[in-house]
């Protein structure tokens, strides 16, 4: 009983490889393929870690010190040396401030009104005001917030013990202390990298068969459609996961995003999400039968969501429900979340559990649907 | 071997409907083996339908049919283990080299060892490419690929071999050829079951079914078929520098004639059956020259499955 059996399973096992090989020769008959699947991560990382920056870095700040004494220079010096305000004039008007605006030229002002050395010598509250040039929201934002931070500072250095502060929320940001965009970016971005290229990729390769005719010719063959499945996924859950090595490798050594937990957990969260996603591209395909049809509909259904549902650049916590709910049935999110505590807080695989189960669901899902809808459209 | 012909495919009834459309429609015959079994219709006839039930690859709205022994419903898996399947569209992947191609299919088969090997030096042989097996399967001229597909096809030795259209788009040359070598595997015991629309070359099967609007309207062979359904002898009527408007002229002429079954224009002739007391040296002529037309040249000539197919699309 058990050799018949053997013989059957050595004989799935033979035709998925045939099928895999055959893709992987399609793929090398093809390079720009290949080179476009690991050239687009390189282009992507670059983007995203240089270009679009969250860090506040080098706002032009002007200063009007109408006060000029000690304490008031403290404070303009206090903002200029951090680093992320570039003083680029000072004047002792105010009516200066709104020409820099208009211009370009200042971002942030500082104004420090005439009596802020004798308010803070009486023990009242110091105030200085901060003028922010509101049409660059997101600059803007982060700007304010480090101005905070700037003057809480001061106010805790400068202030006598046992003095009475006005309480304030103080913000201490663990893990990520200097806010450094790439830290968070490179989880997101592998989600990115992921699902554009293998997920166009496979969700074109069955299309590709229906299209050339060839998918009839393999149905008459003894080849099956888990055989099928499997095979046709095979190329490219292998190329996604060099894709993976690559942005770890640049996001860690050129980034320096920190990897405090385990790779191997890190290529299993990967993978996992991988495979839902690369029979998600197969649904795709086996439904549209076009590679047109499909290309944008796999752009549409798992571009999206990876950019705007997955945590990636838009907190899921400020969304309206609605899409709230979407975000949680799609995979992204689960990679984004898996890959950021493995990475920068150095979790284990308990705390990725959930993550790993819902992709895992996912999955399922989408290769019963894909061999199901495989059987009814065979003909 | 057994004397008495061993039946391979064997349908009953078989029918499958597309919502209310009936695409094949209560068909029945069997082939026997070694047999080159021609499936002939228009397009649309329901060839395509009736060979993708029969390959396993569409359910049966009804009847049943058994292919080398498989019940094509309840184990498709079986009838695609012993069948090669040629299909309409070219098959091969043209990305792919002649060897690389003959490798897929092989694994597909699940051949394996000393066997696959030689399996494969002989697909190379009989598809004639064994100088060229690291050539792209694109840069082939059309009737090397439909080799190498049919050699593919064949590579696990299927009792039944079935081809969609094999031909379409080949030039003449290489189909003659390739019908060489179907009447080679034919002569070998492999059972051959062949759609076409070049009536030359159902001409070379041994039995011929012919499809209109899903119904099998005719089964038998070449010779049969002409006797039963385009009865009389057939001549071929020219009017010399009439033109077109001779060959009308003709047409009018014939209408009516006793002794005429039918006719159709043929190029600037017209095919006419008749009665056997017409089809004497002249008589034809004479009875034309009654009706006007004067110049007309007669020969006998041969009824072919056009004739056929035309008569009973007609009827």
């Amino acid at each position: 009983m058990s050799a018949p059996v053997l013989a059957r399973f050595s004989g799935a096992v033979r035709r998925t490889r045939a099928i895999a090989l055959k893709e992987f020769r399609h793929m090398a008959r093809d390079p720009q393929v290949v080179l476009l699947a690991l050239a687009m991560p390189l282009v992507l990382i670059l983007v995203f870690g240089y270009g679009v920056s969250f860090d506040v870095e080098r706002v032009p700040l002007v200063v009007v010190d109408r006060d000029r004494t000690a304490e008031s220079r403290a404070l303009a010096r206090a903002f200029t040396a951090a680093g992320t305000f570039d003083l680029v004039a000072v004047s002792d008007d105010e009516a200066a401030v709104e020409p820099l605006f208009r211009g370009g030229h200042a971002k942030v002002a500082l104004v420090i009104p005439p009596d802020f050395q004798r308010a803070q010598g009486r023990g009242d509250t110091a105030t200085a005001q901060l003028l922010v040039d509101g049409t660059d929201n997101a600059t803007a934002t982060i700007a304010l917030g480090y101005a905070e931070t700037i003057g809480l500072t001061l106010t805790q250095r400068d202030l006598p013990r046992g003095f009475d502060v006005p309480l304030r929320a103080e913000v201490r940001t663990l893990f990520n202390p200097a806010l450094r965009s790439a830290v968070f970016i490179v989880p997101g971005l592998i989600v990115l990298v992921l699902v554009i290229v293998s997920v166009m990729l496979t969700a074109l390769t069955v299309a590709r068969e229906y299209e050339r005719g060839s998918m009839e010719q393999l149905f008459a063959t003894p080849v099956g459609r888990v055989e099928l499945i499997l095979g046709k996924l095979m190329p490219y859950f292998v190329l996604g996961l060099m894709q993976v090595l690559l942005v770890l490798v640049v996001g860690v050594y050129l980034f320096e995003v920190p990897l405090r937990g385990s790779v191997a957990l890190i290529f299993v969260s990967a993978s996992v999400f991988l495979l839902a996603e690369l029979a998600f591209g197969l649904v795709i395909s086996i439904v549209t039968r076009s590679q047109m049809v499909a290309a944008q509909v796999a752009a549409i259904s798992t571009f999206l969501p990876a950019l705007i549902l997955s945590d990636f650049l838009f907190p899921i916590d400020n969304m309206p429900p609605p899409l709230r709910v979407v975000s949680s049935l799609l995979p992204p999110r689960y990679l984004v979340h898996a890959l950021r505590a493995i990475m920068l807080r150095g979790n284990g695989v308990e705390s990725v559990l959930p993550d790993l189960a819902a992709m895992g669901a996912f999955f399922i899902v989408m290769m019963v649907i894909a061999t199901r809808k495989f059987r009814r459209t065979v003909a | 071997m057994p004397s008495e012909p061993e039946t391979v495919v064997d349908v009953r009834g078989l029918t499958r409907r597309f919502g209310a459309f009936v695409a094949v429609n209560d068909v029945s015959f069997s082939v026997t083996r070694g047999e080159i079994f021609g499936y002939l219709g228009a397009n649309g006839a329901g060839k395509s339908t009736t060979i993708r039930m029969l390959c396993g690859l569409l359910a049966p709205t009804d009847g049943r049919a058994t292919v080398a022994g498989a019940d094509i419903a309840r184990e498709p898996g079986r009838v695609k283990r012993s069948i090669g399947y040629m299909s309409q569209k070219f098959s091969l992947y043209a990305d792919l080299t002649v060897a690389e191609n003959l490798d897929f299919y092989a694994s597909a088969y699940a051949l394996s060892g000393r066997l696959r090997a030689a399996r494969m030096d002989e697909a190379l042989e009989l598809a004639g490419l064994a100088d060229r097996r690291d050539a792209l399967t694109r840069e082939l001229p059309g009737g090397l690929r439909q080799r190498l597909a049919l050699a593919s096809a064949l590579l696990h030795r299927p009792p039944v071999l079935f081809l969609d259209e094999p031909t379409a788009g080949v030039d003449p040359l290489a189909r003659r050829a390739f019908w060489r070598v179907i009447r080679e595997l034919a002569r070998g015991g492999t059972t051959l079951f062949v759609t076409t629309h070049h009536l030359d070359e159902a001409e070379l099967c041994h039995r011929v079914g012919m499809m209109v609007d899903g119904r099998l309207v005719a089964l038998d062979t070449p010779a049969g078929l002409k006797a039963t359904h385009v009865p009389g002898t057939m001549l071929s009527v020219g009017t010399g520098a009439g033109g077109e408007a001779g060959t009308r002229a003709v047409m009018a002429a014939l209408a009516g004639m006793p002794g005429v079954h039918g006719w159709q224009p043929f190029g600037l002739r017209v095919h006419v059956r008749v009665d056997p007391e017409l089809a004497g040296p002249g008589r034809l002529a004479a009875r034309l020259a009654e009706r006007g037309v004067a110049t007309a040249d007669v020969e006998a000539t041969e009824a072919g499955l056009e004739d056929v197919f035309l008569a009973l699309v007609r009827r």
